[in-house]
């Protein structure tokens, strides 16, 4: 527990630093400090989403809505900037917002998981489709773009420390912030207990519903978070430009070493998977392959980590059971 | 104060359709070991659980903790008060490190936010672990470590706490039998320290071992308490099952066919080594030996689900190659596994459908849809013949108590028509009448022409069950024995000596 890798998460990062090799070699551009760090812009709200997915995966929970609760902060969001003042308050209404429309949204899909007991997958995909419905009425389907924003916003989209955007800042603070809820808080350890064993966590008086109720409205916490970084990373709402993106959250998510059955999930481990898929993204740009392609190679790449991981799991499981024979 | 820790007067629990508790009362002194007795669904594990803040109890019940009235509404309610529970199934965190298993539970009334201090856990789990005498590191993962050792992690979770009374459910079902003497003495100290344990168990002579008292219950109502001095273990029967049982060495002469199965040199590296034994038409053969001897191990090797291994398996005299225990059912082998709730029983379905789920395609109707009338009557005719209760085959089968869920799993084997049957542990947690009844079953099962091994760490029901007797050791087949020789003396002295054994042990009279 002490050591901050697992060997897990040692393996992730290996095949991460093996593609980075591979890819320095075939591209001169990819080891460079712009390269990396649009590599890490552009997958920030991945990033942030997976984040929150962490957490419901490690419960043993799954949301399936989260891009279109996402999609539907953005646009809410972006209706409201329309309106606002040219002045840094707007900032601190939009972060005020944001989560909380965010929160409302995850509040229901916990409240109907852990109160009425429908499974998290039904109740996430009716959430989705609802939001994908009601956002295209609302929006039918338009972009808006930034010239209908407030410039106060424009200012603090490409508002940067040491070149490093405000858009991988956020990310930063959301991953440092949850490791420490789930590492150091009562709620973050009960989560993992949850996913342990569900029976125990109930005898030794944990409260399973309260739990579930906090896992889900905290994605959507992040995916409020999330919908103002994609707004500030994209400068414009695109109420379709979201769609499909759990999938993705779910892949990193699962690449960095989650067990899907739950109790097993690091946020160390979700950050390298998202960077896995970054990179891939970006090394096959980078080697101009098309970009349909992306998704089969993510596909694969999905399937190969989560076999070994699994081939690794039975392996442990049958040294546990060995017997010692007699020469 | 009375000198009663704990009185739990007038407790009645209603599930719907059965009276699992009907007026009991338990009454534990400070710093005695209380036995809790009583036959499968007597309503053990249901009192301990009301106890314990899971189950409601029906209006009117009254319990008091150190003299004072108590309330225990939730789970939080009894660990505040020192209560621990120690579950037939244990309650433990796979994926969480020995110390948060250790710790966990205790801070469950406090604010989300509250900080988690690792170092003060860690410090009291090390704590607890070196007050039992165990040496296990804080930081590994529960998922690693044996079953003794995660039962010793429940009970530093008890002392963690500063318990005033731990609750036991089964606490020795899978333990071998040194682990066994550790938990005595751990027991022991326990006691000595002024804690009062409630001991729940199907066997017998533990209990008069540890218990100071007996508290007996008989279909959920309250038979009475008493003294073990009071007690012999043919009056405990008798007040448990309310008529008598007896469990005698078998003598009946059978009638062997050809053979079955033929085992020739199976080894598997880690697991077992060059067994060879035949298994004939009506014959009962006892696999024994302690527990980790590999008897498990080449139960799964036989039924083809622990591949690969070197070695030949004939049955019927033809070399055959079982591949999966689709394959072995199909060549007319069944196994019952030991662990009822991981390997057996799909625990959200009823009891008609865990029984027919080895036979669904024998028991389609012409449209080749599943004849529900068929899968009734089959189910029917298992819950009488096992006696299941209570005997309702729509009940889900995670509804019924821990030894009853043991004779569903053997029923939904026996529904596959086996001509080799494996039972591994068949009678672990299930009551001494039951036991008898499924001892009997066994044998007539033979009778009719079946070949049974029967894999079982208790002595009597090996020598009650088998015709001849396999004993194993680290491995290895150490000896074997007819039942004709057989007595507990010398199949111990296999188990525990090996092969070199032989002449070692003294020939008792013939029982
Ligand atoms: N959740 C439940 N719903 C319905 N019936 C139940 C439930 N739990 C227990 N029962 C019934 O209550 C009765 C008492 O069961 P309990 O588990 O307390 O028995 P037990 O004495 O612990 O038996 P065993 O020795 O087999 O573990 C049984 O008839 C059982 O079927
Ligand atoms: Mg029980």
């Amino acid at each position: 527990m002490n050591s901050i890798l697992k060997s897990k998460e040692i393996s992730i990062a290996m095949i991460v630093a093996l593609l980075s090799i591979l890819l320095t070699f075939l591209s001169p551009v990819f080891l460079t400090a712009d390269n990396l760090l649009d590599v890490i812009k552009g997958n920030a709200v991945l990033g942030i989403l997976a984040i929150g997915m962490t957490m419901v995966i490690i419960t043993g929970g799954i949301d399936v809505s989260v891009a279109a609760v996402t999609s539907a902060v953005c646009v809410i969001l972006g209706k409201i900037m329309v309106a606002m003042p040219d002045s840094p308050i707007s900032i601190v209404l939009l972060f005020l917002i944001g989560p909380l429309l965010g929160i409302a949204l995850g509040a229901i899909n916990g409240v109907l998981v852990a109160k009425i007991q429908i499974p998290a997958i039904v109740v996430t995909l009716g959430m989705m489709s609802i939001i994908n419905g009601l956002v295209l009425y609302i929006t039918n389907g338009q972009y808006l773009n930034s010239s209908s924003f407030p410039s106060v916003f424009l200012k603090f989209s490409s508002f940067e420390v040491f070149g490093v955007s405000i858009v991988i800042l956020m990310f930063i603070a959301v991953a440092l912030f949850t490791w420490y809820l789930l590492k150091y808080t009562l709620i973050g350890r009960e989560v993992m207990a949850i996913g342990g064993n569900k029976d125990s966590a109930v005898r030794v008086g944990i409260n399973f519903d309260k739990v579930q109720i906090f896992v889900f409205s905290y994605m959507g916490f992040l995916a409020g978070i999330a919908a103002i970084a994609q707004t500030a990373y994209t400068k414009a709402v695109d109420p379709n430009g979201m769609l499909g993106l759990e999938l993705m959250v779910i892949a990193a998510v699962v690449l960095g070493g989650a067990n899907i059955m739950g109790g097993r999930g690091t946020i160390m481990g979700t950050i390298l998977g998202v960077l896995l898929l970054g990179i891939v993204q970006n090394g096959l740009i980078l080697a101009r392959i098309d970009t349909f392609w992306q998704k089969v190679f993510t596909g694969i790449i999905i399937l190969l980590a989560v076999s070994y991981d699994h081939i690794q799991y039975k392996r442990s499981q049958e040294k546990l059971s060995k017997i010692e024979v007699e020469a | 104060m009375n000198g009663y820790l704990l009185q739990m007067t007038n407790v009645s629990k209603t599930f719907p359709g059965v009276k699992a508790l009907d007026d009991v009362k338990l009454e534990i002194r400070k710093g005695e070991v209380h036995a809790l007795i009583g036959e499968n669904g007597a309503g053990k594990s249901t009192l301990i659980k009301i106890l314990a803040g899971i189950y409601k109890p029906d209006p009117g019940a009254k319990f008091s903790f150190e003299g004072k009235e108590a309330e225990i509404q939730k789970p939080i309610d009894a660990t505040l008060k020192g209560i621990s529970i120690i579950y037939q199934d244990l309650s433990l965190f796979p994926n969480l490190s020995v110390a948060e298993n250790i710790y966990i539970g205790r801070d469950s009334n406090k604010k989300p936010w509250k900080k988690v201090s690792w170092a003060a856990m860690e410090e009291k789990a090390k704590k607890a672990l070196k007050e039992l005498g165990v040496e296990i590191d804080v930081h590994t993962p529960v998922e690693k470590l044996s079953i003794a050792q995660q039962q010793l992690i429940e009970i530093a979770r008890a002392l963690a706490f500063d318990s005033k009374l731990i609750v036991m459910d089964e606490p020795t079902s899978s333990l071998s039998a040194g682990e066994v003497e550790k938990l005595y003495k751990v027991i022991n100290d326990l006691k000595n320290r002024g804690i009062s344990i409630i001991f729940v168990s199907h066997k017998l002579k533990e209990l008069f071992t540890v218990s100071d008292r007996f508290t007996i219950l008989r279909d959920g109502k309250y038979v009475g308490t008493y003294d073990t001095e009071e007690l012999s273990e043919d009056k405990l029967i008798q007040l448990m099952v309310g008529r008598q049982v007896l469990y005698e060495k078998n003598k009946e002469k059978i009638k062997t066919g050809k053979t079955l199965l033929e085992v020739k040199g199976l080894s598997k590296e880690g697991n077992f080594k060059d067994i060879s034994f035949e298994l004939k038409e009506g014959e009962v053969l006892g696999i024994t030996g302690l527990v980790g001897s590999g008897r498990t191990e080449l139960a799964q090797a036989i039924f083809g689900v622990n591949r690969p291994y070197d070695g030949e398996l004939k049955i019927n005299g033809e070399t055959v190659v079982i591949k999966s225990s689709e394959d072995a059912v199909k060549k007319g082998v069944a196994y019952v596994p030991e662990s009822r709730k991981t390997q057996g029983l799909v625990l959200r379905q009823s009891i008609i459908n865990n029984i027919s789920l080895p036979v669904l395609k024998q028991l389609r109707n012409k449209f080749k849809l599943v004849d529900r009338k068929k899968e009734v009557q089959l189910a029917k005719h298992y819950v009488e013949t096992l006696d299941v209760r209570p005997a309702l085959p729509e009940r889900a089968a995670g509804d019924l108590s821990g030894g009853n869920q043991q004779k569903v799993v053997i029923g939904k084997w026996l529904s596959t028509k086996p001509k080799i049957l494996i039972i591994d542990e068949p009678t672990n947690g299930i009551d001494i009448g039951a036991k008898s009844e499924i001892h009997k079953l066994m044998r007539k099962l033979a009778s009719e022409g079946m070949g049974i091994i029967v894999i079982s760490s208790e002595l009597p029901e090996v020598l009650a069950v088998s015709d001849r007797i396999l004993i194993m050791r680290h491995g290895r087949i150490a000896g074997e024995i007819g039942i004709g020789e057989a007595t507990q003396e010398n199949i111990m002295n296999y188990a525990l000596l090996g092969p070199k054994a032989e002449g070692l042990y003294q020939e008792e009279a013939p029982a």
